[in-house]
């Protein structure tokens, strides 16, 4: 068992997109490098997809509510 | 009476012989400088007013009546008009070629037949650098022309006459405008020649300036044709009333060449009523086009930004899940590289122990053998010292020991008389018997 503390993320819903992208990027780079505790890393992954699947739905209906605008 | 016999002449040989008088080579072709006044055209003649004004107290000094026939009178009016862009119109200062001419009925007039367009010119420009000079000093000159032009400028104060062909034209233009721009307008009525041209659009400013927030900027537009003339607006207090009025002034009076007073002072200088709608109709077009520029920028700037979002999530959702097996494969390499050096490590450390073992067992040899050795020396030298010490050495050297009864008699005091004694001897034992006393 590991004895290493399991990280607390703040609720994506409440991250503004710039922010969850920071944080994705922060992810994605410590993945990168050594940085990042193994026992870590099955709940970064997980907070990663989070954070890349709800940055691409705002996206995707910021783009929808765009196209509406300028129309 | 006498007056029967008195000689007389009839007024018309009185005429006849002024007319006599008057009309030598003296009084024909003579350049005259003068100033106009009640110009009139009439069946296609041209009748006015010359006058000679003292130029301190403006009194008239000098006045003869002044006449263009029709037949000289269209071209000497192009010529003038061309080079001045000016009607012979009162007030005009000009410089005419006349010859005296005395009618029997009309009386003595000048008959012109030539005009000098630069003369009128000279004075027209001195006059109005006489202006400029004093607009310049009063430091307004330039107030009406610093204003910056609001945007958009769509509410626009029309002074002209009413009715005329240029204020049409310049309304047929300004709402005819395929941008689709709302424009509001109002006439501020003027006229637009003559002597009562600085006091009416005077006027109309003062309305204007009353209602300042309504409108954006004025418009002066001269209602008449291309025949007008411009010398009513050649005037200070117009000039000065433009200047300094707080809305942006766009005059549109003169003709191609021309230009006025206002022209300096107003804050535009187009050259007709319809190049002041066309002007209107630029600022808005600019501020439509300014805004679809805008508009486009900005469709285009989320486009890209969208765009550059989406590829940014793009390159991290291709990576994200290669990037924790490839994090766990590094995981375990490290640990693979650590389990190697670890038994690299023991290897390293036992082989030196196992060196220093075999060094110290090595050193043991020696140092046990060196030990037996002495430790076998010394009991030789005890061996040496025991035999030469030894019963045997000491019987050898001729020595014997007696014992009595087995125990070794030390003193013949020991031996009882008659005993029997035994006495060792280095190579054989006597047995003897002591003397009875």
């Amino acid at each position: 068992m590991s004895t290493t503390n399991q990280p607390a993320f703040i609720p994506v819903a409440e991250l503004s997109y710039s922010k969850a992208l920071a944080e994705l990027e922060s992810i994605v780079q410590r993945m990168q490098s050594d940085n990042l505790d193994i026992d870590l890393l099955a709940a970064y992954t997980r907070r990663a997809t989070e954070l890349l699947t709800e940055c691409r739905r705002r996206l995707v209906a910021t783009e929808e509510e765009i196209k509406t605008i300028i129309q | 009476m006498a007056n029967a016999q008195r000689a007389a002449v009839t007024l018309l040989q009185l005429n006849n012989f002024i007319a006599g008088l008057v009309t030598s080579p003296a009084t024909q072709n003579v350049w005259v400088t003068a100033e106009l006044s009640d110009v009139a055209v009439r069946g296609g003649h041209c009748y006015m007013e010359l006058l000679q004004k003292n130029a301190s107290t403006g009194a008239t000094e000098a006045k003869a009546r002044g006449a263009i026939w029709a037949n000289r009178f269209q071209s000497i009016r192009r010529k003038f008009f061309e080079a001045t862009g000016q009607e012979f119109a009162s007030g005009i200062k000009v410089m005419v070629c006349c010859s005296v001419s005395m009618h029997a009925v009309y009386g003595l007039s000048l008959v012109i037949t030539d005009v000098d367009p630069s003369y009128t010119m000279g004075d027209l420009v001195r006059r109005r650098n006489e202006m400029l000079a004093r607009l310049k000093a009063d430091g307004i000159l330039e107030l009406n022309r610093q204003l910056p032009l609001p945007v958009p400028l769509l509410r626009i104060a029309v002074i002209s006459a009413e009715g005329a062909a240029g204020y049409g034209d310049f309304l047929n233009q300004l709402h005819a405008n395929p941008q689709r721009l709302r424009f509001t307008t109002r006439l501020f009525p003027a006229v637009m020649q003559g002597e009562r041209v600085p006091p009416t659009v005077i006027a109309a400013l003062d309305e204007i300036a009353a209602d300042l927030d309504s409108w954006d900027c004025v418009v002066i537009i001269r209602g008449g044709g291309a025949t007008s003339d411009l010398m009513g607006f050649e005037n200070y207090d117009l000039a000065s009333h433009v200047a300094q009025f707080p809305l942006p002034v766009v005059v549109g009076i003169g003709h191609e060449r021309d230009i006025t007073i206002l022209d300096y002072v107003a804050c535009i200088r187009v050259k007709t009523p319809t190049a002041a709608a066309e002007w209107l109709l630029a600022q808005g077009k600019q501020c439509v086009e300014r805004l679809d520029r805008l508009g486009q920028a900005v469709a285009r700037a989320v486009t890209e930004r969208i765009s550059g979002c989406k590829e940014q999530l793009g390159l991290i959702e291709g990576r994200l899940p290669q990037l924790p097996g490839v994090a766990v494969t590094r995981a375990r390499s490290r640990l693979d590289r650590c389990a190697m050096a670890l038994q690299s490590l023991s290897a390293v450390r036992i082989s030196a122990q196992k060196g220093r073992l075999e060094g110290i067992r090595g050193a043991l040899g020696v140092h046990v053998a060196s030990i037996i050795s002495r430790r076998r020396e010394k009991l030789d030298a005890l061996r040496n010292l025991i035999d030469a010490l030894s019963p045997e050495a000491t019987l050898r050297r001729g020595y014997s020991i007696t014992r009595c009864d087995g125990v070794t008699v030390t003193d013949p005091a020991q031996i009882p008389p008659g005993a029997i004694i035994t006495t060792t001897l280095a190579k054989g034992t006597i047995t003897s018997k002591t003397e009875l006393k």
